[in-house]
């Protein structure tokens, strides 16, 4: 008899993706691809109406039915699929730029500056976002264009206030003192060695912010100071359709369910790419 | 008493944030009203006002004067409460979303309610069983609810709930003839200052959907963040200590890990009061219910702008209040943040 | 072929003594990840608890000595506890959450490391030594009062002003005294001790350590006493375990082991023990570390840190076999008992 082997699988490691990881993954693939190739292969019937043939039900020749313009839902939404995530993109990446920009300029600058860069932020965190942008979109006047600028100049102070904490703990890193220790300067040292290194916080963020970014361009375009009709965006549509909810639901449940995957698409993509670079944080 | 100085102390500070963000506010919708295209003064007096009240208003206005005697000059006309005026009422938008807001706080407080109690039991099973077939279930219903668009939830629940099934109102805040005087503006309030037993449950069963609706898109957030506060707590120490004194589970949750666990979730409750009233703007029109919400998304539709940016005003200074309410409730219940703040007293 | 490495018989308290705990082949799994995969941090562990009596149970950290203490009280949910662990001739594995919850604090009280971390951050203290009682369904001022008699019992400063008081008021002696007020008010008849005295400065470790002597001298209190420090155990308890990464590899009378360590382990402890009129830059410590329970080395555990480590050490794992005045597993002993 020998003593009880105490075995223990070690955690999973490298790319071995889950079943549920790689169908989050697939489906965010898959929305990406029909942004990118549904617009070159819709009809061009998306915008031209044909009243003879609205508000058909879902069937054989329109997979989703059709509007009341007699437009074909399915695809108005593959259509709207490019314009509705190009906008999430632009706005994430728009305000990414003015957090790493706000983040920066504190950490090189003097302290006088970086309070008061960090009470902006605070009063932005304070502040409803989504108010706040629909103010600013109502008053550039209602469109696309003037949506995403506001959710770019609302959306900033979360990204710079998680930056400016990573890149006071990055400065702590032996490699810094190294580098100061050689004289080189404050400015380039922030830019040059801190935020690279800091980046990595909106790596793993930008998933997630996209998923929220679609659901608030959706309601803004709701509301009526977002993407005007007869634009195919997700959440114009929906407006554009609220009054046929009883009378034609597809013309409503179609668009909405189809921000609702991409939303939660993103979202969980957004928390695999967290665990994966912190598998402590698995089952919380 | 050097304990009630203290306290002073905190308040005075956090006051002193709060006017800091509302003049950040001022100043942001000052920005968007100068960001406005057009000439100001034609907007401010109606499309087809004459070119003398034009030139009247652009005198009132103060916008002859220099940028900077503008500015304070709207940020004193904030101050004593002036959010501009709505050109479509013609009355001034403080006075409009007054009359208004009582109606939104009812709609806010129940859903509020509703977020809390569903979410925090929730988050407290989920928490104990981590891992178990109810804790999977709440965190695909939280992910699932949280990437839902909150109108569109609205009207489909509408259309199910109100029309197909018939199970609640599809809308309208109390059904006709069983209204109240108008005293306070919420419907509930009001039948139950009228003594209107029925007119009072006939409210709240208007308000059950939209509440429920604007409920479920901030339970998620609750819900994630009660769990991990909690799953945390549950890993602490004490936690053992106390299931050593021989403690059952409930009274363990109940008595320790929750309200260790609580104070997350007030501020996130705090954050999301103010969010709330935000979102009714998504949820008021869809029920046809009065409130801010509806105003301003009213507004919009009547390209009113200078009452969408009042509105704006208004609900960031609502948003503002209700945080500093928040922060004062969990300095009053939270021993840690009172020692912390004044040290401790051995 | 080696031989059954369970003890032979079961594990009797010292003598003198009637048993009042037992465990046999006591054994806990933990799961690593949620329902993956688990490392067995105990791995069969006999012994037992008279009435009265004050056992210590010694090893570096990570030798599961925490694990095994919290077993007995199934304390740890995620904790997957097996072979027999019997308290005045009940099986306390096979109990109900529910019944278990009146041996916690009723039958066996625990005390731990950090007193800071064990209080309740939120509850006043009054409430927090009250609770074992109002569990058990006593009144509130009634528990109330016995709290703050206990309190007084263990000189607590001021004890009655301060039953409204919270935990972050004390100081880490008076926590502590808190911490064991709130185990003794349930009049337990076995107090495990863990490191209770690790947290606390000097000076107040031997007040703490004077007061437990008291206190369980005075109820007739059976004490489990937990430690890394070899040099603690000696003014307290009457019998010593030696435990080494889930396995105990020595025991027996404080006397005999100190006098007489069979295990190479044992030894490398007590060489450990500071001692005044030694140079402090003199100070032994064993080479190496203890392993992690999931690297656990095959044979005699202790093996790689050992240097009279033999063939057999590296093959087998050594019976617990009985030496005089205890026992010990080591393959040294076993050629020579036989």
């Amino acid at each position: 008899m020998s003593a009880p082997a105490v075995s223990v699988r070690a955690p999973r490691a490298g790319l071995g993706l889950s079943a549920f990881e790689a169908s989050v993954i697939g489906l965010v693939v898959l929305l990406l691809a029909v942004a990118v190739v549904g617009p070159l292969v819709a009809p061009e019937s998306v915008y031209r109406s044909d009243i003879a043939n609205a508000l058909l039900p879902p069937g054989a020749g329109h997979w989703f039915g059709t509007d009341d313009q007699g437009r074909d839902v399915f695809w108005r939404l593959v259509v709207g699929a490019r314009t509705t995530l190009l906008s999430a993109f632009l706005v994430v990446t728009l305000y990414s730029l003015i957090g790493v920009a706000v983040a920066t300029i504190g950490a090189a600058g003097p302290r006088w500056l970086d309070e008061t860069l960090m009470r902006i932020t605070d009063i932005g965190l304070a502040l409803p976002g989504m108010v706040v942008a629909l103010g600013f979109a109502a008053a550039m006047g209602p469109s696309l264009r003037s949506a995403i600028i506001a959710m770019a100049i609302t959306g900033w102070p979360i990204t710079a206030r998680l930056l400016r904490g990573i890149m006071r703990q990055t400065m702590e890193a032996p490699f810094v003192a190294g580098a100061r220790a050689l004289g080189v300067s404050r400015w380039r040292l922030m830019t040059c060695h801190v935020l690279p290194n800091s980046l990595d916080v909106l790596i793993v963020k930008w998933a997630g912010d996209v998923g929220t970014t679609v659901l608030v361009l959706a309601s803004l375009s709701f509301i009526g100071v977002g993407a005007q009709p007869p634009s195919a965006e997700w959440g114009a549509t929906i407006a554009g359709a609220r009054g046929y909810v009883s009378t034609a639901w597809w013309t409503v449940v179609m668009p909405g369910a189809a921000v609702a995957i991409t939303s939660i698409a993103f979202g969980l993509l957004g928390e695999i790419i967290q665990v994966r670079r912190d598998p402590s944080l698995r089952g919380n | 008493m050097p304990a009630l100085k203290v306290y002073a102390w905190f308040l005075l500070k956090r006051l002193g944030l709060t006017v800091l963000t509302l003049w950040g506010l001022a100043t942001l919708v000052f920005l968007m009203i100068k960001l406005m295209p057009g000439d100001e003064a034609q907007m401010a007096a109606g499309a087809d006002a004459s070119a003398a009240q034009v030139e009247a208003m652009r005198i009132r206005l103060g916008l002859d004067a220099p940028l900077v005697a503008q500015y304070l000059r709207f940020l004193l006309r904030v101050a004593q409460g002036d959010f501009g005026t709505s050109i479509v009422t013609l009355q001034p938008v403080m006075s409009d979303l007054g009359k208004v807001l009582p109606s939104t706080l009812e709609l806010v407080v129940v859903a509020m309610l509703i977020n809390l109690s569903v979410a925090i039991p929730a988050g407290i099973v989920a928490a104990y069983r981590q891992g178990g077939a109810f804790d999977s279930l709440c965190r695909a219903a939280a992910v699932t609810l949280g990437g839902m668009p909150a109108f569109w939830l609205a009207l489909v629940l509408q259309f199910l709930l109100g029309r197909v099934w018939r199970v609640v109102p599809i809308s309208g805040q109390v059904s006709f003839g069983m209204g109240s005087p108008v005293v306070t503006g919420a419907p509930s309030l009001d039948a139950l200052l009228a003594f209107n037993g029925a007119g009072f449950l006939n409210a709240l069963w208007h308000l059950a959907l939209p509440a429920a609706v604007l409920a479920a898109l901030f339970s998620t957030q609750v819900f994630r963040t009660l769990r991990a506060s909690l799953l945390g707590v549950l890993r602490s120490d004490f936690v053992m200590a106390v299931r050593a004194k021989g403690a059952s589970a409930r009274r363990m949750l109940t008595d320790h890990a929750l309200p260790n666990s609580l104070n997350p979730v007030l501020t996130l409750a705090g954050t999301q009061a103010g969010a709330m009233i935000g979102s009714a703007v998504l949820v008021e029109t869809v029920f046809a219910r009065k409130g801010i919400g509806a105003y301003m998304f009213n507004a919009v539709a009547q390209k009113d702008t200078f009452a969408v940016l009042g509105s704006v005003m208004f609900i960031g200074t609502v948003v503002c209040l209700v945080n500093l309410a928040v922060d004062v409730m969990q300095l009053v219940l939270d021993p840690r943040i009172r020692s912390a703040q004044f040290g401790s007293q051995h | 072929m080696h031989m059954d490495r369970t003890f032979q018989g079961s594990p009797t308290p010292g003598p003198n003594a009637t048993t009042l705990a037992r465990a046999v082949g006591l054994t806990v799994d933990m799961p690593v990840q949620l329902g993956a995969s688990s490392v067995r941090i105990v791995d069969g562990v006999d012994f037992a608890i008279g009435v009265g009596e004050r056992v210590a149970l010694v090893g570096e950290s990570g030798s599961g000595k925490s694990v095994t203490a919290r077993a007995l009280m199934r304390l740890d949910r995620a904790a997957r506890v097996s072979g027999r662990v019997e308290f005045a001739g009940r099986d306390l594995l096979a109990l109900s959450e529910r019944e278990m919850t009146q041996v916690r604090g009723g039958d066996i009280a625990m005390v731990f490391q950090d007193p800071m971390s064990f209080l309740d951050p939120l509850m006043t203290i009054g409430d927090q030594v009250a609770e074992t009682l109002r569990i058990r369904g006593v009144g509130k001022a009634d528990a109330r009062r016995r709290a703050l008699a206990v309190l007084d019992e263990l000189r607590v400063d001021r004890a009655a002003e301060r039953l409204d008081a919270y935990p972050h008021e004390f100081s880490g002696g008076m926590r502590q005294r808190v911490v064991l007020a709130m185990a003794l008010v349930g009049e337990p008849r076995l107090l495990i001790a863990d490191e209770p005295t690790t947290a606390l400065d000097v000076r107040v470790q031997d007040q703490v350590l004077d007061l437990l002597d008291d206190v369980s001298a005075r109820r007739g209190l059976a004490v489990l006493f937990i430690t890394h420090d070899l040099g603690v155990v000696a003014g307290f308890a009457e019998r010593v375990m030696v435990m080494y990464s889930g396995r105990i590899v020595e025991d027996g009378s404080v006397d005999s082991v100190f006098a007489r360590p069979r295990h190479p382990y044992t030894r490398g402890l007590i060489k450990a023990v500071p001692r005044i009129d030694q140079d402090l830059d003199r100070l032994y410590a064993i080479p190496g570390a203890p392993p992690p329970p999931f690297a656990r080395p095959t044979g005699c555990a202790f093996h790689p840190r050992c240097d009279a480590a033999f063939a057999p050490c590296l093959r087998d794992v050594p019976a617990v076999l009985p030496v005089e005045g205890g026992r010990a597993a080591c393959h040294l002993h076993a050629s020579q008992g036989a």
